[in-house]
Order: C-alpha cells, then sequence, then structure tokens
C-alpha cells in the first residue's frame, strides 16, 4: 500500500513537471499553429542560469526569479531572431527553425556551462513529510505549488485580462485579430516569452532533486510534447491533465513492470494517442484553442 | 517590405556569424590534441589516440582522464619525448555512447592514424570498439573497469583499472564481515554496472549474502522512487549500489530523502570528489572498495608505489588544484604503460611490435599498483592492491 502511494507521489511529481512543460507547448501552438522544439531546452536554461545566479551569490529566491525572467526573456529573443521572418509561412518550417534552434542553445549552454551537472539548493530546507508509510520531499510540494499557481495565473491571464483575450484572438484567427487592431506579432512573441518562463520554472523546480546541467533538455522535450499531445494541443487544462497522466502511467509502469521501461512510456503514449485519437484525451473539435 | 528585406538580411548575417562561432567552438571541443609543438622533435610524432567520455554520465571521469593525460603527455615531451619524438595525443568526446565511441574509434584509426588507442571512459563504450580494433589491429589500452573487458581476453586490449572481478569479491567480503546477511542491489544499465552485477549475483551466495533485492535504472534517469520504494519493502539490511556515473550521487541523495536508512556499499564508481559534493549528507558513512592509490599514503611511504603515486598526485594538484582521482590515475597508467611499451620496442610503433611490447610489460609502477602482463593477463593487477574508504565529513577516509 506505501509503495503504491510512493509510486503516486513521484508519478505526480514528475507529471507536474511534464505539465509545465506540455503548457509551453500547447501556448506555442495555440498561437503558431507549429511545435516548438526548443521548449526543452528552455527548461535546461532555466536550471542552468539559476545554478549561474546562485553561484553569483544571489539570494535563492532572487536567482529563482532572474531564471525565470532571463529564460522568458531569451524566448522573446529566439522568437523575434528566427521565427518571425517566417512566421506567417508554413507551420513546418518554424518547426524545422525550433529544431535547429534547440540544438544551437544546447551547444551554446554547453560552452558557456560546461558538460557537468550542477545542483540547485532546495528551495526550502527541511526532511520529507511522512505520510502512510510513504515519503513526499519538500520539493516536491513547491513543484505541486508552482505548478497550481501557474495553471491559475493562465486561467486569470486568459480568462481575465484583455491581454489574455488578444492572445486567444491571435490563436483563433490571426487575420482577424490583426483586423481589430491586436498586435499579432506581439501576441506571438508574448506566447514564445511565457513557454520559455513555464519550462525554466519546471527546470528550476526540479533541479534541486536530479541536478541540471546541459543535455538535459531534449529528454524532457520528448516527454512534455507527449504529454500535450495526450492531453490534446491547444488547450491548457488538457495539457496539465496528459502530463499529471503521463507522469503517473510512467511511475506506475517503473514501479509494478520494469524501471528500464519507463523512458518508453512517453513514446509507446505519444503513438498509441496519435493512432487512436489524435485530438488527445481532453481535445475537443478544435474551435478554440485556448 | 524593403523594411522587412533588410531586417532580413540583418539576421541572416547574425545568425551566419554565431553559427561559425559555434562551428569553431564545437570542433575544438570535441577533438584536441595536445603534444607535439613544444620543443624541436627529430622525427615526426608519435600519435596516440584516446577515446573520452567528456560529456555523458561519466562526464566527471572523463574530464579527470583528460587532465592526466595532458599532465603526462607534457612531461614526457618535455623531457625530450620518446626516443626524440613528440607524443601528441588526439583526444575524442564520445559523450559515454557507444556508437560515438566506434565512430571515433574510426576515425582516430583511420584519419588520424593513431598507433594505438587509450580508452575508452567505460566499459561498454570499450567493449563497443573491439571490432574497429581488431579490424585495424591497433593495440588498445582500456581504462574502465568492466571484468569483461581482460576476462573476455582478446590480444589486443589491455586494461589499467582494478577490474570488477576482484573489486565485487573485496566489497562483497567487507559488507559480509559487517554482518550483512540479505543485501539489495542497485545497479544501472550500462556496460560497468552490468558487468558488476554479473559478479555480484555469483559471488554474493559465497560469502553468506542473499539478494533480497535486485534494482536496476538507466544512465540518465534521474528519477528513481520505483527501485527505492522496492528495495525499502525488500527487508535487505545493506544496499550495493554498482554505478560509475553521475547518477551515483542522485541516488543516493533520494533514497535519503525517501527515508532509506540501510547502510551503503559501492565500488570505484563512487571514487570521485563529485559524488560527496552532489549527494551532500547523503554520503556520510557510505563505504566503497577501490584502489589503494586514492590515498597514496596507503602504501607506506619508502615504498616505490608510493613515489610514483604521490609524484603523480603533487604535479597534478599543482597544475589543477585538486588532487587526483582513480579515473586521473587509471589514464596516467594507461599514458605510462603505452610510454614505456614504445621505448622497449625502440621506438618500433607498428601494431604487432607495439602490442607486442606492451604485453612484455613486467614490473612497471603505477596508479594501479605493479603492472606485469603476459600473454595470459592484460590486467595484472590483485586484490593486495585495493583498499576499502568511508566517505566522513564530505571525503573519503582508508579504513579497514
Amino acid at each position: 500500500m506505501s509503495a503504491l502511494l510512493q509510486f503516486l507521489i513521484a508519478g505526480l511529481k514528475n507529471g507536474a513537471i511534464y505539465s509545465l512543460v506540455a503548457l509551453g507547448f500547447t501556448i506555442v501552438y495555440a498561437a503558431t499553429g507549429a511545435i516548438n522544439f526548443a521548449q526543452g531546452e528552455f527548461f535546461m536554461l532555466g536550471g542552468m542560469l539559476g545554478v549561474l545566479l546562485v553561484n553569483l551569490g544571489l539570494p535563492l529566491p532572487i536567482a529563482l526569479l532572474l531564471a525565470v525572467v532571463g529564460t522568458a526573456a531569451i524566448g522573446a529573443l529566439f522568437e523575434v531572431l528566427a521565427i518571425r521572418p517566417i512566421a506567417d509561412g508554413d507551420p513546418l518550417r518554424i518547426i524545422m527553425v525550433t529544431i535547429g534552434g534547440s540544438v544551437l542553445l544546447r551547444q551554446i549552454a554547453l560552452h558557456i556551462f560546461g558538460p557537468d551537472e550542477v545542483p540547485l539548493p532546495p528551495f526550502t530546507q527541511g526532511t520529507s513529510i511522512k505520510v502512510l508509510g510513504a515519503a513526499i520531499e519538500l520539493q516536491t510540494v513547491w513543484i505541486w505549488v508552482l505548478t497550481a499557481i501557474a495553471m491559475l495565473g493562465l486561467f486569470v491571464l486568459y480568462r481575465r485580462t484583455a491581454f489574455g483575450r488578444a492572445m486567444r484572438a491571435t490563436a483563433i484567427n490571426r487575420e482577424a485579430a490583426r483586423l481589430v487592431g491586436i498586435d499579432t506579432r506581439f501576441m506571438v512573441t508574448a506566447s514564445f516569452a511565457l513557454a520559455a518562463g513555464l519550462g525554466a520554472v519546471a527546470g528550476l523546480a526540479v533541479a534541486p532533486l536530479t541536478q541540471t546541467a546541459f543535455d538535459v533538455g531534449a529528454g524532457i522535450g520528448v516527454k512534455g510534447f507527449s504529454a500535450a499531445i495526450l492531453g490534446g494541443l491547444g488547450n491548457p487544462v488538457a495539457a496539465v491533465g496528459g502530463g499529471l497522466i503521463l507522469g503517473m502511467m510512467e511511475s506506475l509502469t517503473a514501479g509494478y513492470i520494469n524501471p528500464l521501461y519507463k523512458d518508453a512510456v512517453a513514446l509507446v503514449v505519444l503513438l498509441a494517442v496519435l493512432f487512436v485519437r489524435p485530438q488527445g484525451l481532453f481535445g475537443g473539435s478544435g474551435r478554440e484553442k485556448v | 517590405m524593403a523594411r522587412l528585406g533588410t531586417a532580413r538580411w540583418c539576421v541572416t548575417v547574425l545568425l551566419l556569424l554565431v553559427l561559425s562561432i559555434a562551428l569553431v567552438g564545437c570542433s575544438s571541443a570535441s577533438s584536441s590534441s595536445t603534444g607535439s609543438g613544444s620543443s624541436g622533435s627529430s622525427g615526426s610524432p608519435i600519435k596516440v589516440g584516446a577515446i573520452l567520455s567528456l560529456t555523458g554520465p561519466y562526464a566527471a571521469l572523463g574530464a579527470s582522464e583528460k587532465n592526466a593525460l595532458e599532465l603526462e603527455v607534457k612531461r614526457i615531451n618535455d623531457a625530450g619525448g620518446l626516443g626524440g619524438s613528440q607524443i601528441e595525443v588526439i583526444i575524442e568526446d564520445d559523450a559515454t555512447d557507444e556508437a560515438k565511441a566506434v565512430a571515433a574509434a574510426t576515425k582516430l584509426i583511420e584519419q588520424d592514424k593513431v598507433v594505438a588507442i587509450l580508452g575508452a571512459t567505460g566499459t561498454g563504450q570499450s567493449m563497443a570498439v573491439r571490432t574497429v580494433i581488431n579490424r585495424a589491429g591497433v593495440p588498445q589500452i582500456s581504462m574502465a573497469g568492466g571484468n569483461a573487458i581482460t576476462g573476455t581476453f582478446d590480444p589486443l586490449v589491455f586494461q589499467t583499472p582494478w577490474p570488477n572481478s576482484i573489486i565485487v569479491p573485496f566489497v562483497l567480503k567487507k559488507m559480509a564481515t559487517d554482518g550483512h546477511t540479505k543485501i539489495a542491489v542497485l545497479s544501472d544499465s550500462s556496460g560497468y554496472g552490468k558487468d558488476g552485477l554479473a559478479i555480484i549475483t555469483a559471488d554474493a551466495p559465497k560469502n553468506g549474502m542473499t539478494i533480497v533485492a535486485n534494482e536496476v535504472f538507466k544512465p540518465g534517469d534521474t528519477d528513481y522512487s520505483a527501485q527505492l520504494t522496492k528495495v525499502k519493502n525488500s527487508g535487505a539490511d545493506a544496499i550495493l549500489l554498482w554505478t560509475a556515473g553521475k547518477e551515483g550521487a542522485a541516488i543516493v541523495k533520494q533514497a535519503e530523502s525517501l527515508g532509506l536508512k540501510l547502510p551503503m556499499y559501492g565500488g570505484s564508481g563512487q571514487a570521485k570528489i563529485e559524488f560527496p559534493k552532489g549527494a551532500g549528507t547523503a554520503a556520510e558513512g557510505f563505504v566503497f572498495g577501490t584502489g589503494k592509490s586514492l590515498v597514496p599514503a596507503n602504501w607506506g611511504a619508502g615504498t616505490d608505489e608510493f613515489k610514483v603515486v604521490d609524484d603523480f598526485a603533487t604535479r597534478y594538484q599543482a597544475a589543477y588544484g585538486a588532487a587526483p582521482d582513480i579515473f586521473a590515475g587509471h589514464a596516467f597508467d594507461a599514458l605510462n604503460i603505452f610510454a614505456d611499451s614504445v621505448k622497449r620496442s625502440g621506438g618500433d610503433t607498428s601494431a604487432a611490435k607495439l602490442r607486442d611490447a606492451i604485453e612484455q610489460t613486467s614490473g612497471l609502477v603505477g596508479f594501479g599498483g605493479k603492472f606485469t602482463f603476459s600473454s595470459s593477463d592484460h590486467n595484472g593487477l590483485a586484490e593486495k592492491d585495493l583498499s576499502l574508504y568511508k566517505i566522513v565529513n564530505g571525503t573519503w577516509v582508508p579504513i579497514q
């Protein structure tokens, strides 16, 4: 019983991380119709920037905030330099550019930060919380809290602010949005910045548990993408749902079948969803994307 | 439209600039050569290739090995080289990946025409390049600890670390002496982990211990809750960890945070400062077995081994500001065995002559111990070269 609980806790922990990354995929897809395969590298950059700032002596909360803002800025810069010139074109071109961008970001990170794994201090020190024979690390609680705040924040942004309504309008029909006076190019840049920021939050939240390095982006990118597809691209709630479900499936596979198959779960799920129900578990008719 | 054209042109130039910087940077990071270029040499440089894991789970090991190789090559070249010829080491990064190691071996042999290969850092990679080695007939001196490297005998392959076949029984004996009877084994699915697990499974019963949990994790994995939960519920009284990668620190840390308080043991894979640094307080009390040379004083002042190891440690500390770990030591041995063999072959670096010269290495004092190879033993080390250590206050101390 306590083993099952421990597996579920691990599943929800990893699932929350996948949710944040999947949200990034969903937001960019909604804005441009393309998949941003550099999303995993934003996850990596968040963690690496956080470590860099902490090593420069900044107090942890400041370092975390600056790392998120910094990564969001890099995301915006990436969009302006690489995506904007081709934004009105084929989504396939955009996808290829993001793949190239992800390789570039990874190599730049290798040169700046080196190949070593680096640790980030836990956000709060303390021993794990014991519940019914299972243990919940404090950092795991932070991951859940941050994911909940991200979801809530996005909900408020999209439904209650003018800015959010403008983003939704851009996603539904870019021409119409432009006609009513929305700066659609800025909306696309803002989407990238938001997605990068969310990826950075995920990277920072999990770095104290797993350490981070220049090459963690590719793996998490695949899993976040699978989670986004599982939930249904274009819907933030679906992205979170997909992430949590994928995390649980991985954890239960590792616990009850074979830990070595854990990484295969995301890929099997991706293929299964694309074959059986391409719009994802929660994907609707695709009328409104955000 | 004109404005868009200018902007696009500027962005293109900027991107090309960044790309060329990245390419120049990339090519120098993945392959570098050190050595020839110092004082005038009489002959063309002797080229030896090194396949190191400079990135990936074994990055810490590869970095130490690179330091040691560069230090030793400089020392030999400054003293005149080998028979007047300078040594040139060409280093390739295999990123702890077997396919990349094979590609690196092919490149080193066919393009750079090296006379020998030092490496690889990891067992899986060392075994993977064996087909390339045999096809080219070029000798290989591996710096990885898998038993299979010399256990599955190949006339061209030699090994400088203490293989799993002597470290595993050594550590198991200590676990039995400490009174453990039910052990849990945590190993990774790399060549080194699988190699170690096979020997652990065979030898644990010989020491009166049963394996009540046998959990495996993948290199690069970051979450071990499944494996650790099963270990917790298995009723084991001690854990044996068999991995050389960076996962060692993470798994020990996660074990502590899950409330797993069992005594933990390991092998050479934890004999690097990154292990206690990454694991923090979770590594306190961790016991591992590796060579005596990790703490040179183990040999006793005045012995040949102490003189060689202490001299290397002093020079390494002066050059890099940190004590050498065992992986630096394995690279030190590989290069010195190579240099000694070239000297004995009279400068003849043809593949067959060089291989024979390496095999005739006898009584060469190195970091691993005294190396004596034969036509059936390409490792030459034994349990007398080992010692046990415990992590105390973030570093290791020798124990009985």
